[in-house]
């Protein structure tokens, strides 16, 4: 059973482009969460906000398209998020 | 005198020259006075006569020559000095007719004669009577007269050419009276006889011996006449009768039985008429010498007289003499064959007396040897368990009278014989059979003796005549015989036919007959001297009596014998009857009867012959019981009263032996008796005894050898010996003392006397040797073996103790070293070493004191205390070592045996199982046997017998093919029998629960393996037998227990977060009264329960067993921790002895930490927080179970938090004496708060040992603990899809585990890389396998580990930049991450604290 992961693409009000993603990443699911990255214009903003478990395979997919999107987080996964480079490499919003 | 002297010597003239050619006679002849005889003076002889007297006077031949008409007389030195004699120089120049007119009527014609007819004479040897030595004397001349002639031719005188032959004469007759004397044809004659030959002799010799007479002394009183010659009878020079004392008798016969010689002067008045003999005048002198006789009193007297004519000279002296002897040999002849005869008359009476004695008396003893052995019999029968000593006597009665019973009866056949009554009844028989059953009689006599026996008796074609009574005899004499003279080899009894005969032998290996014996065999009362032979006893009648009764069988019987080599008997009996009288013959015997069943005869025979050999193998000192108390009359002054008097008897007679020994027994004497002298040599040179009393026959070594062997030798010098023997008489005695014996006594004696003689004898040996005797009670009196060595280390002395000791005894001295008593030094090389040791340090040392090892002489190992100190010998100052043996070998093998058998009990006690009991026992032996290795093969019936060694991992096929055959050869012999098989080791079989056992000890080079070796290993296997059987049937009752324990004290599988532990107070056993429970319920809780029965053992165990199932069924039905208890009150007011148990039963939701609980009197629980708080779970609580079934009971609820932990225990925990239980609750709160960083099983541990008392738990102790949460345990395939499972069980668990999110966050990461990891490898190279995760929490630390089956490759960033990633975050996310790859998978373990 594929790790539960539900990625909607959206548009914020200033119509800059929004993925969210609801569920857990991790190497199970990655191909979809690249796919749903890949398939979207950029300048893209990844909602992480209700993803509750991120690994590594996870980060690799967001690592490779750093330079185009930028990612909300909650305090959760900020940890991983500063230690695979990702907050040098983007924009990083944590919440809370 | 014709010689005139007044005419003096003219000078001499010049025919003075005509004397010159003599220088003796010549100056004689030249004096004398010429001119007045017919022939004028010299110078006007003519040359005629000049001439003749030349030749005259240079002869050395006697001469004499008369010349002229008055025949003047010269004569030349040599006649003068062998005939003239006296009559010169008177008879030179006188008529010759002067010179010799004694004998001018027998010369006188002869002259006449030649001067006549010119013609010489020639006279030989003729008798002259000579007076020429002033008597006239017997002489005898050979002479020729020649003529002489003047210048004219014509005869004018004569030449005498004369030798003397009186000598020659007179020799020659003497000489023939001798050897007439000798000549006797005849061998031997009375004495009369004899002498009238000599009388016939010396009366043919009546010149030397004119008369004689021969007295004979009849007693010390008289001479009698005996012989007489030439002496007419009634003369009273020669009376019949001569008093020996009379000084006035004839003869002098008081001188003569002195044994002197006496010339007798034979004048007075019993001489007057004496005969002449062959002499014109009677003898004047008479020469009486002694008939001498050896070493005592002459027979007699000879009187010999004298021939008067010649002189008594040496060589007349020397005849008489001879002649005397000649007589006084002949008498000693006479009278010896005399009384040769005699004798031979005397033995023959005696013998014809002893015969009719014999057969008289023979009857007259039967009547009264019935009349002693019936009643005796019946005695015997009577008193057969009565007093010992009556007994013996009884025996000894019987015995002797068997014995003289059968001397009786064989005198008796022989007086028979002799008379010729012997009642014969020839019957037909089978001869082999008949001889053959004679035989078999003797062999267990012959058995006994150790020789074989070899019956070879084939029937035989016909019948043989014989009377079954004489032929019993016949073949028992001849077996008695050959047993008593064989000593080893064979006995061999045959019958064979030959042509007409039926042949019998009886053969021997035994000492055999010389030849000298031979011819004498079968003589009456004939026995060989010294011969060897089993018993000196014996009549020497058996083989003539044999021979006597073949005879009458019309038989023969002969022996061949070679010395050393044995001695065969040959009967030789015809078959048919013709040589046997008709009206003796006797048909066959019923056959009804039985072939010849072996008449009551032959018993005497066989137990003669039993009495020969030992009863005892060995030819030991007998010694009778100690004496029942020191006779007052044997005291010992230098000993004190109370020192029995040793006597030592030696006698072959076993019945005389007895006697002797109970006689001086019975007087207060310790008594040993020996059967020969050799026997009593050894004994005495071993241990002396205060007097030997001996016996003089004796085989081997008789008394008189013995007596001087003992004296020979100066340590048995002193020893007295009284001497028995059946010889009486004063040379006997004589001998006896002379040998060196203190005293003697002729058989048979009084015992009074015998008595008396062993105290004189005793006493005095007592009073001459109380010094040296006084010395040697003071060592002998030590217990201790005592010795003294001179400085080469020579034993010199020993004393009594140390004979009994060691075996070696005083007879060995001196015992140089290296002693025989040195353990041998090829076979216990190290107990020879400790003797060597100890020999230096007493040669070198002054003092000094071990205990070592040594060898008895026969073998056997003693362990002594040796103590010895130097000393100054005060006799020769030289430096000696006196010391002290004592024998510790019983104290050492006790010290040994009983350390080992506490060494291996202890081994034994210790082991818990029979295979550790078996394998402590072998390291045990091992060590005490100082083996090389030990093994022990049970033949448990398996294929092969299950093997347990020293060396570990030894399988019974590693063994060698020698090893496995000595186990399986051991298996059959009997148990804890040790077996030495040389060179591999020592085994022995005991018995093992699982079948037999053979045990193998392999010990060490030459460590030898002794009789005490043997006893100690049986004794050890023994008690190993029995601690087997011991450990096996602790081992069933473990086996049994443990399986109730499975059954009754907890659940076989425990839920996970919990750990047990139970102690039981009773060892071995591992069950108790106490116990715990978890129960999983349907819902998932889980039923908790600690109980304790009272009481302990298996009894309470039982009870307990009861009532876990009770409740464990109570609980499943209904979870509720009151309802349970109140239930289980029923339930054990039920069983005996349930009640008061106190139980603790709750029920506890894992998921999360929710505990109900009610408690049954028991102690209360401990909830120990994360930060080490404690709290009592006290509530609930009420009475034991079943005191009052049916009360209400409360229940108490709770949370157990996360990361706390719930301990559960039964009083045995904390309950000490003298100490409240808040005390013991206390510190098991202690312990578990200090544990709660430990895992739940380490801590359980921690508990146990932290609250155990110095000597172990005395009462049981069951113990719960719990720690909330459970650790986690997934396990799940390698594959991604199992990721978000995985973390979502993680996830719960953490949350139990009171954790804040983040914490979680970053575990669930760590994990989810791991995982992630594992399942990667998994999926790349073996697909399918599983990965195990666990995790667990302590009180403020956090464990997870994550193990795959697969192989982690090392970080590749490159290839797979997002997996480094991993890995990273693993350490970043986790406080120590560590990664441990291996060939069956890698581990990743992780840890973080979380407090």
């Amino acid at each position: 059973m594929t790790t539960p992961l539900t990625l909607t693409p959206g548009h914020r009000p200033d119509g800059t482009a929004v993925l969210k993603a609801v569920g857990e990443i991790d190497m199970s699911n990655t191909d979809t969460l690249a796919a749903a990255l890949d398939t979207t214009a950029d300048p893209l903003v990844v909602d992480l906000t209700d993803v509750e478990y991120l690994d590594s395979a996870g980060l690799s997919v967001l690592l490779a398209r750093a330079e185009r999107i930028e990612l909300v987080a909650t305090s959760l996964l900020a940890p991983v998020l500063t230690i695979s480079g990702l907050t040098d490499l983007t924009t990083v919003h944590v919440l809370d | 005198m014709a010689r005139s002297e007044d005419a003096g010597r003219g000078p001499l003239t010049a025919g003075a020259g005509v004397f010159a050619a003599d220088g003796e006679v010549g100056p004689d002849l030249a004096v004398v006075d010429w001119a007045a005889t017919p022939l004028g003076p010299p110078d006007d002889w003519p040359q005629s006569l000049r001439t003749a007297v030349s030749i005259l006077l240079s002869s050395r031949f006697p001469m004499w020559m008369a010349w002229g008409p008055e025949l003047t007389f010269f004569c030349n030195a040599a006649y003068r000095r062998d005939t003239l004699g006296r009559k010169y120089p008177w008879a030179l120049g006188r008529p010759a007719s002067e010179v010799w007119a004694e004998i001018w009527d027998d010369i006188g014609p002869r002259i006449d004669t030649v001067l006549s007819t010119g013609e010489a004479t020639w006279d030989e040897a003729l008798l002259l009577f000579l007076e020429r030595s002033g008597y006239p004397e017997e002489s005898y001349h050979t002479f020729s007269y020649s003529p002489l002639r003047d210048d004219g031719g014509a005869v004018v005188g004569m030449l005498c050419v004369v030798s003397e032959d009186t000598e020659r004469v007179v020799g020659q007759r003497r000489m023939a009276s001798l050897r007439d004397l000798g000549s006797d044809p005849s061998v031997v004659r009375t004495e009369q006889e004899m002498l009238a030959f000599a009388g016939r002799q010396l009366d043919r010799n009546l010149r030397d011996l004119p008369f004689t007479l021969t007295y004979l002394f009849e007693d010390d009183a008289v001479a009698r006449l005996a012989a007489a010659t030439g002496m007419p009878a009634g003369h009273p020079a020669a009376p019949p009768t001569l008093p020996i004392d009379d000084a006035a008798g004839v003869w002098p016969a008081a001188a003569l039985a002195r044994g002197e010689s006496v010339l007798v002067a034979l004048d007075g008045a019993p001489f007057t008429g004496l005969p002449a003999g062959d002499w014109p005048e009677p003898p004047t002198h008479a020469l009486v010498v002694p008939l001498l006789q050896q070493g005592t009193t002459p027979y007699g007297f000879l009187v010999a007289a004298l021939n008067r004519y010649r002189p008594l000279d040496d060589g007349y002296r020397g005849f008489v003499e001879l002649v005397a002897g000649h007589i006084a040999a002949g008498i000693a002849s006479a009278r010896s064959y005399q009384a040769q005869q005699r004798r031979a008359e005397e033995l023959a009476e005696l013998d014809r007396a002893k015969t009719t004695f014999f057969s008289n008396i023979s009857h007259e003893f039967r009547t009264p040897l019935t009349l002693i052995m019936g009643p005796l019999a019946e005695l015997r029968t009577q008193l057969g368990d009565g007093d010992e000593r009556v007994r013996e006597e009884l025996e000894v009665i019987h015995r002797n009278g068997l014995r003289l019973g059968k001397l009786v009866n064989t005198l008796l056949d022989f007086s028979r014989i002799e008379a010729g009554r012997m009642q014969a009844h020839y019957e037909p028989v089978d001869l082999a059979a008949v001889t053959a059953e004679l035989a078999s009689v003797f062999r267990s006599a012959i058995d006994r003796a150790g020789l074989s026996f070899d019956v070879d008796c084939p029937a035989l074609p016909e019948p043989v005549y014989i009377d079954r009574g004489m032929w019993e005899k016949v073949i028992l004499n001849l077996l008695s015989n050959a047993l008593k003279f064989t000593f080893d080899g064979s006995i061999r009894v045959g019958v064979r036919c030959e042509d007409t005969q039926a042949v019998v032998t009886v053969a021997d290996t035994g000492i055999g007959v010389s030849p000298e014996e031979m011819p004498r065999l079968f003589e009456r009362f004939r026995r060989i001297e010294n011969a060897r032979s089993r018993s000196n006893e014996g009549s020497g009648i058996g083989l003539a009596l044999v021979q006597e009764l073949v005879g009458l069988h019309g038989g023969t019987i002969t022996a061949d014998s070679a010395l050393d080599e044995g001695t065969t008997f040959t009967i030789r009996l015809p078959f048919g009857t013709d040589h046997l009288p008709a009206d003796a013959l006797a048909p066959a015997a019923d056959s009804a009867t039985g072939p010849a069943a072996v008449s009551s005869a032959a018993a005497p025979y066989v137990q003669e012959a039993l009495r020969w050999l030992p009863a005892d193998p060995s030819p030991e000192v007998a010694r009778d019981a100690p004496p029942p108390a020191a006779d007052a009359s044997v005291t010992d002054p230098a000993r004190g009263p109370a020192a029995p008097v040793r006597v030592l008897v030696a006698d072959d007679n076993a019945d005389m032996r007895g006697y002797l020994a109970r006689l001086l027994h019975g007087a207060g004497y310790q008594v040993d008796t020996v059967d020969d002298g050799r026997q009593a040599l050894e004994a005495v040179r071993a241990d002396a005894p205060d007097l030997v009393v001996s016996d003089v026959m004796m085989p081997h070594m008789d008394g008189l050898q013995l007596v001087g062997a003992l004296r020979n030798d100066p340590r048995t010098a002193a020893v007295p010996v009284l001497l028995l023997s059946a010889r009486a008489g004063e040379d006997a005695s004589i001998e006896g003392l002379q040998a060196g014996a203190d005293d003697y006594l002729v058989k048979p004696f009084a015992a009074a006397e015998l008595l008396a003689r062993v105290r004189a004898s005793v006493e005095l040996s007592r009073l001459r040797n109380h010094h040296a005797r006084w010395r040697t009670a003071l060592i002998d009196s030590l217990q201790e073996a005592f010795f003294v060595c001179d400085e080469s280390g020579a034993v010199v002395e020993i004393n009594t103790a140390f004979t009994d000791i060691l075996g070696y005894g005083p007879e060995g001295l001196p015992y140089t070293p290296l002693h025989p008593w040195w353990p041998d030094a090829e076979t216990d090389p190290e107990a020879h070493r400790q003797v060597a040791d100890v020999f230096a340090d007493l040669l070198n040392r002054n003092q000094g004191s071990r205990i070592i090892p040594v060898t008895h002489r026969d073998g056997h190992r003693l362990w002594i205390s040796a103590t010895f100190n130097q000393a100054q010998d005060p006799d020769t100052g030289r430096r000696v070592v006196v010391g002290t043996f004592r024998d510790v070998t019983a104290e050492h093998y006790a010290v040994q045996r009983e350390t080992a058998l506490a060494a291996l009990s202890l081994r034994l006690s210790q082991a818990v199982s029979l295979p550790e009991a078996l394998a402590g026992a072998l390291e045990e032996l091992k060590t005490l046997w100082r083996a090389r290795r030990v093994l022990a093969a049970v033949f448990d019936g398996g294929d092969t017998p299950s093997l347990t060694a020293t060396d570990p991992g030894l399988r019974w096929d590693d063994l060698s093919e020698r090893h496995r055959t000595a186990l399986l050869g051991q298996r059959q012999r009997p148990s804890l029998t040790p077996t030495a098989d040389h060179g591999i080791g020592v085994g022995i079989t005991l018995e093992h629960p699982h079948g037999p056992l053979v045990l193998w000890l392999e010990l060490g080079d030459h460590r030898p393996f002794v009789d005490q070796d043997q006893v100690l290993l049986s004794l050890l296997v023994g008690h190993l037998a029995q601690g087997l059987t011991r450990a096996h049937q602790i081992d069933q009752q473990r086996e049994t227990a443990l399986a109730l324990q499975r059954a009754i004290l907890g659940p076989s599988h425990l839920p996970d977060g919990f750990a047990v532990r139970y102690e039981p107070a009773t060892r071995p056993l591992e069950v108790g009264g106490d116990w715990y429970d978890t129960v999983p319920l349907p819902d998932g809780r889980i039923g908790i329960v600690v109980g304790d029965c009272v009481g302990r053992g298996l009894q309470a165990a039982a009870i307990m067993g009861q009532l876990r199932s009770a409740c464990r069924a109570l609980l499943l039905q209904d979870p509720s921790p009151a309802g349970t208890l109140m239930a289980l009150d029923h339930f054990a007011a039920t069983i005996p002895g349930a009640m008061c148990t106190t139980v603790f039963c709750g029920v506890l939701d894992p998921e999360t930490g929710h505990l109900a609980y009610s408690s049954a009197g028991h102690p209360p629980g401990i909830l120990t927080h994360p930060d080490g708080t404690t709290r009592l779970l006290d509530a609930g609580h009420s009475i034991p179970l079943a005191i009052k079934p049916g009360t209400e009971r409360p229940q108490a609820e709770c949370t157990v938090p996360a990361r706390a932990t719930l301990l559960l225990y039964t009083d045995g925990l904390v309950e000490r004496r003298r100490r409240p239980l808040t005390a013991g609750i206390g510190q098991a709160s202690q312990a578990v708060q200090d544990g709660r960083h430990a895992a739940v099983d380490d801590l359980a541990a921690q508990v146990m040992t932290r609250l155990a008392p110095a000597g172990g738990y005395d009462d049981d102790v069951a113990l719960l603990l719990y720690r909330h949460p459970a650790p986690l345990e997934m396990t799940f395939p390698a594959e991604s899809t199992q990721l978000a499972p995985v973390r979502k069980a993680l996830r719960g668990w953490l949350n139990q585990c009171d954790l804040p999110p983040q914490t979680i966050q970053n575990i669930l990461v760590a994990a989810g890389e791991a995982c992630a990891n594992a399942i990667e490898h998994g999926h790349r190279h073996t697909p399918g396998d599983t990965v195990r995760l666990r995790a667990e929490a302590f009180a403020d630390n956090l464990r997870l580990t994550i193990a795959d089956t697969g192989r982690w490759k090392p970080p590749q960033p490159h290839a797979h930049p997002h997996r480094g990633r991993g890995t990273a975050l693993m350490r970043a996310m986790m406080q120590q991450v560590t990664i441990t790859p291996g060939p069956a998978g890698t581990t990743v373990d992780m840890h973080t604290r979380i407090a």
